[in-house]
């Protein structure tokens, strides 16, 4: 009893810190940093909200609706044989900062300063000028992670606008990405525009990613070409967030009616 | 400054430790806020330096293993936090805050910051290359994608965190060796 004494008196104020400093990192750990980025997005509001680099965007912009427009034109001839189309209703995204980047290096992430106070969820999906960026991974009230297409992690299923073949999509550091092809031998092209496709369970189909920069067709098992993601991810200062709902992207069909409790998330599928 | 800080030790005791971890926690505090921001002169192709591993340094240079181990287990956690739990940051951590103890740096290597800035730079390479190990274990990524992308991340973090290294080290530094020079009186 009198050596556990000793001991407590020797020792029991370093274990008391050490015991407190360790929960609190655990504490951290299991929150994912919750309290940290709050504290960082109150840090760094005063530095917020300045004008991005209009020019910049403004190719970006250019780039962005010429992309939309051959998908489009592209899919125009499928949507003439079907009758009850009509153009979907816009969703109304929230726009948030970026106000930091990733902790570490391995991570391609962004953080906004916007949260579940403004209606951001996990699962939300994150464009802006150019075409898509990502999917929010994490939120706290004011603040929230986002996955960006570039992490190697994250995995979309994307399409060429102008054939129609599909393949699915990884991160590659930057702001390139590569496509792996189903088919053996894809009719794809330097400078196709590539947008996500309808088996993307994460995404809306539809949304403009990128062009393709080179074509690998001898690659084994699959085909690969690199794509060049044409939103500016590694300037972004802007992102608009956009609930994970079908009608995003594409014009949705009336015929067969689609019930309005559909609206829910698609299941998360682990990138 | 000096004096009022002697003066309050003087008369409050309790005040001493109090504010010796105060003054700890706030710099972890602030090596962790500064992790996601990418202030001009410290990104090198969209890379910063890592704070934490310099700040598991500068702690353990002169502390004994397991308090080193402690420290670079506590920083790997929140670290996790900020970004993602697996792989986890505790493990290089741990391992830099024990080899920096083991390497007896008062013993045989002369006191001066370009000294710790090679040890930040010799650790931040082994750390980015123990989270590439862990990386290729997981799987889910190609093995070739990894080490590419470890050799450019290793080189880039490793040349800047030994650059920033002395920021960190010399103001904490002296702090505590203040603090030993106060409690050996």
């Amino acid at each position: 009893m009198y050596a556990l004494r000793r001991w407590w008196e020797r020792y029991g104020i370093q274990t008391a810190l050490v015991t407190a400093a360790l929960s609190t990192a655990l504490f951290v750990r299991q929150t994912q940093g919750g309290m940290l980025l709050e504290t960082y997005q109150l840090i760094t509001r005063p530095f917020q909200g300045n004008p991005a680099q209009q020019d910049r965007l403004a190719t970006a912009q250019a780039q962005e609706l010429q992309q939309r427009l051959i998908e489009l034109e592209s899919r125009n001839q499928r949507l003439e044989e079907l009758l009850g189309f009509v153009s979907a209703k816009k969703t109304k995204g929230v726009t948030a900062p970026v106000i930091g980047r990733s902790a570490d290096h391995w991570w391609q992430q962004v953080i906004l300063g916007r949260g579940n106070q403004d209606g951001i969820q996990v699962g939300s999906i994150v464009l802006s000028p150019g075409g898509l960026v990502g999917r929010i991974s994490n939120v706290t009230a004011h603040t929230s992670q986002v996955l960006l297409l570039s992490d190697p992690s994250s995995r979309v299923g994307v399409t060429i606008s102008r054939s129609r073949f599909m393949g699915f999509l990884r991160g590659k550091a930057a702001n390139r990405a590569v496509m792996e092809f189903f088919e053996k031998v894809p009719d794809v092209r330097r400078g196709d525009v590539v947008s996500t496709s309808s088996f993307s369970q994460l995404f809306p189909a539809g949304i403009p990613i990128g062009r393709i920069e080179s074509v690998d067709l001898n690659k084994s098992p699959a085909p690969e070409a690199v794509i060049e993601l044409t939103a500016p991810i590694n300037y972004l200062e802007w992102a608009t967030v956009y609930p994970n709902s079908a009608n995003l992207g594409e014009p949705q069909l009336i015929s067969p009616p689609v019930p309005t409790a559909d609206e829910t998330p698609a299941p998360k599928a682990t990138p | 400054m000096n004096m009022a800080l002697e003066d309050l030790f003087d008369r409050h005791p309790i005040s001493r430790p109090l504010v010796n971890w105060g003054v700890t926690v706030i710099s972890v505090l602030m090596c962790l806020l500064v992790l996601p921001m990418r202030l001009p002169g410290m990104e090198l192709a969209g890379i910063g330096p890592n704070w934490l591993l310099i700040w598991v340094v500068a702690w353990s240079v002169k502390r004994t293993m397991f308090q080193g181990a402690l420290a670079g287990l506590i920083l790997g956690l929140l670290q996790d936090g900020m970004t993602s739990p697996s792989p986890t940051h505790a493990l290089s951590l741990t391992l830099i805050g024990v080899l920096t103890a083991r390497l007896q740096k008062q013993r045989y290597i002369e006191e001066d910051f370009i000294s710790v800035a090679l040890i930040v730079f010799g650790m931040a390479v082994l750390a980015e290359t123990v989270t590439a190990i862990q990386f290729s274990l997981q799987g889910g990524r190609s093995l070739m994608e990894i080490w590419t992308y470890h050799q450019f991340v290793a080189l880039s973090s490793a040349i800047l965190s030994s650059l920033w290294a002395p920021v960190v080290y010399f103001p904490l530094n002296r702090w505590w060796e203040r603090m030993g020079l106060i409690e050996q009186v």
